[in-house]
């Protein structure tokens, strides 16, 4: 039985289905109008951000882990042109704190807001965060003065200005091994790239992959917000402690000996890892757009990879090297020397122009007789010597990990420009051009005891995804026997011994060879110009360090012996020191116990 | 006759029909009603969640911006040159060969090379948990872990 009122519940319900019914048409006819479609396209168009990212470049740390390159922060001012008021003031005060041009400054913040269009300008890039602090204070001041105006009053306002950080390139030991490192342009944020040393070897590695990616705004896509790894970092076989070492005991031996530039290279020997590259002219990589200034055409960033010279005698050790493991002399092997061998219709003569009678290849070596070498040369024979050259990697370039390397070729037997006389003048380093750290990986051989030659390199890890990964010491070719190098090394250490020269260390045993070469120029070798060479390497029973050295045109002597000797001397002394090499002595007496 | 007794003795009362259909539909009301306030609930902590994300990611790169901005600022500050102006001022000098004496300490093999991360091997990195556990326990695991937990205490060597 129906209720009386059962009408007028009826009646009800139906205008409230009618109300809902016509609540849904509206929803759905709402949601499919062009208005709604260009509310989503709006939607759209805020509603995810399409940028670039640029990964953090990675640092480069020295051996002992000290920042060598790293980054730090500096943002860019900009203003926010929906909410600028006082274009003047923004251009008056970033025009003084930052040092940007009044006008351009005021002509950008008084740029007209367009929705979607033009709704931010760039005043400054590369503000430190101390000059952001001051303008962020001035900020809030100007904000305070103006809740204190009265009506009508027109206080100053930074309203607007915004600043963004962002991460830019920094080497916070200046100039300290700068040619190995190289520097990165980061001014230029979109194109930057690293140039020289380990900078341009490894921009790949450090710079990681920049992603042009679209990040969402709706919270419930949080998780499609991509994460871009940092680039990887490197750590170097450099030592800081010794590079600064280094550097110093080399800039001192430049005022002394008044040479015009200068190289000290520290390698081990064992491993191939170089410990210090000291080189000049050195710049603060953080002031790289300096370089043209520092390195005028056609200055070589690093000399030790990016020069060729002629060697002089230090280039020797492989004469003699190649003639021992060949069997063609013995240490024992004498040669009267008169003064003067002819080869090839050329005359070899001494650096003395004298003759030293009887000697022995110790006794050639220690007064660096070219007629001996020449001869020596000669009696191993074009083909084998010039096999032993190449199997020592002269003429080819190192493949070191430092960006800019060059290379000389050497001319051999059949090449058509080879003649008999080179034979001769290559035995003691002249007609024949290397990079220094071409002789250290030669020399390396023959240091080490071990006859090995080790790459040379300043990886030493690389650390991606948060892991290490150590690199491993290469061995780039076996040219001598170990026992050849055993008999090299002794002899060279009892040359420099029985020379009393300035070369040695007290109380460590080391061998080496100074070399003196004449400078070709233009109309022949200049005799009054020479290039000052080193090469030394102990301690004799169990190699840490190989040292080279080389000084462009020194003024005080002509000669190895007088200038560069002693620079090895003094930099084997704090090289001890910092490598915690006892003296031989007490070194044996520790290993004993 | 009798069996319109039958009917009406079983039949439902009115009023408990009404009662009936008005229970069913505020049951169905107060279903979806749940329904409603667990979806907006859940919709809203996302959402909650979701803006949490995004400022923690926005904080992470603040974060890893000012790592590198200290690590540069303290290599500065240690750079070799500003120690050894610090050390010279301090009256250090440089040790030289005379100076230096040496003793032999087991175990320590010298200065060794920086280790800045972990070095690949075969146990590979733990991930951190991106979620805490207490947001993917169950309940049992929630209810039991105390009963078991000091188990696992004793069998630890």
């Amino acid at each position: 039985m129906k209720t009386p009122f059962f009408q007028r519940y009826l009646l009800i319900a139906s205008i409230f289905l009618v109300i809902g019914i016509a609540i849904i048409i509206q929803m759905v006819r709402i949601q499919h109008s062009e208005a709604a479609a260009a509310l989503l396209k709006q939607a759209d168009m805020y509603g995810v951000e399409t940028r670039t990212i640029y990964p953090e470049r990675g640092s480069i740390f020295d051996r002992q882990g000290h920042l060598l390159a790293g980054n730090e922060t500096v943002y860019e001012v900009g203003v926010d042109l929906a909410q600028v008021t006082d274009p003047d003031t923004i251009a008056a005060t970033v025009s003084s704190l930052l040092g940007v041009d009044y006008i351009q400054a005021r002509d950008a913040a008084k740029r007209p807001y367009v929705e979607g269009k033009t709704v931010y300008a760039v005043l400054a890039d590369f503000a430190t965060s101390a000059q952001v602090e001051q303008l962020t204070n001035l900020q809030k001041d100007y904000a305070d003065q103006a809740l204190h105006t009265r009506n009508g009053e027109k206080a100053p306002s930074l309203a607007g200005l915004v600043f963004s950080p962002h991460l830019k390139r920094s080497y916070p030991e200046k100039e300290l091994a700068s040619n190995v490192v190289g520097f990165y342009k980061y001014l230029d944020r979109e194109g930057g790239r690293g140039f020289f040393g380990v900078e341009e070897k490894y921009n790949d590695l450090l710079s990681g992959t920049p992603q042009r990616v679209r990040i969402p705004y709706d919270p419930n896509k949080a998780r499609e917000i991509p994460q871009i790894p940092p680039g990887a970092s490197l750590i170097l076989t450099i030592d800081r402690e010794i590079q600064a070492m280094t550097e110093r005991v080399l800039d001192h031996a430049l005022k002394t000996t008044g040479a015009v530039n200068g190289t000290i290279i520290i390698e081990d020997p064992n491993t191939g890892e170089l410990l210090a590259i000291a080189t000049t002219p050195r710049m603060d990589l953080n002031q790289y757009w300096k370089f043209g200034e520092i390195f005028p055409n056609p200055t070589p960033f690093d000399r030790t990879v990016g020069t060729t010279y002629e060697p002089g005698s230090v280039f020797k050790i492989l004469t003699m090297a190649s003639a021992l493991d060949n069997g063609a002399v013995t240490p024992d092997t004498n040669f009267v020397d008169t003064g003067t061998f002819e080869i090839g219709g050329a005359y070899i003569h001494n650096w003395d122009g004298g003759a030293w009678g009887p000697q022995d290849m110790t006794g050639c070596l220690r007064h660096s007789l070219n007629v001996c070498l020449a001869w020596t040369a000669s009696k191993l024979g074009p083909d084998n010597f010039y096999k032993y050259i190449q199997a020592f990697g002269i003429g080819h370039q190192t493949g070191v990990d430092l960006a800019g390397e060059v290379s000389y070729p050497i001319r051999i037997p059949g090449d058509g420009q080879w003649i008999l006389m080179d034979l001769g003048t290559n035995s003691f380093g002249q007609g024949i051009a290397v990079t220094p750290i071409e002789m250290v990986m030669a020399i390396s051989a023959v240091a080490n005891n071990d006859g090995k030659m080790m790459g040379p390199h300043v990886l030493k890890a690389m650390i991606d995804n948060g892991r290490q990964y150590n690199t491993t010491p290469q061995v780039v070719g076996t040219p001598i026997k170990a026992e050849t190098a055993k008999t090299l090394t002794g002899m060279l250490t009892r040359s420099l011994e029985e020379e009393s020269s300035d070369a040695l260390v007290p109380g460590y045993r080391v061998a080496g060879k100074t070399g003196t070469a004449e400078i070709p120029g233009p109309g022949g070798y200049e005799s009054n110009l020479t290039n000052a060479s080193f090469a030394g390497w102990g301690p004799i029973d169990d190699p840490r360090f190989l040292v080279y050295i080389w000084l462009e045109k020194p003024e005080s002597s002509i000669w190895g012996s007088v200038v560069a000797a002693p620079v090895f001397s003094e930099t084997v002394k704090n090289l001890v020191v910092l490598m915690d090499i006892p003296p031989d002595n007490v070194r044996q007496t520790l290993h004993g116990q | 006759m009798m069996n319109n007794r039958i009917v009406q003795a079983y039949r439902q009362a009115p009023w408990r029909t009404q009662l009936q259909w008005t229970g069913l539909f505020l049951l169905v009301l107060v279903f979806v009603a749940s329904v409603t306030s667990i979806y907006l609930n859940v919709s809203a902590s996302a959402a909650a969640s979701g803006r949490e994300i995004q400022r923690m990611g926005q904080q992470s790169e603040d974060l890893e911006r000012s790592i590198a901005d200290l690590r540069t600022q303290l290599a500065m500050l240690t750079s070799a040159a500003n120690m050894e102006k610090r050390a010279e001022a301090m009256n250090f000098k440089p040790a030289q060969t005379d100076q230096t004496m040496y003793v032999t300490i087991p175990g320590y093999g010298g200065r060794e090379p920086a280790i800045k991360a972990p070095l690949p091997g075969p146990n590979p990195v733990v991930a951190q948990p991106l979620i805490k556990s207490s947001y993917t326990e169950s309940l049992s695991d929630w209810l039991f872990q105390g009963f078991f937990r000091p188990l696992e205490k004793q069998v630890q060597p």
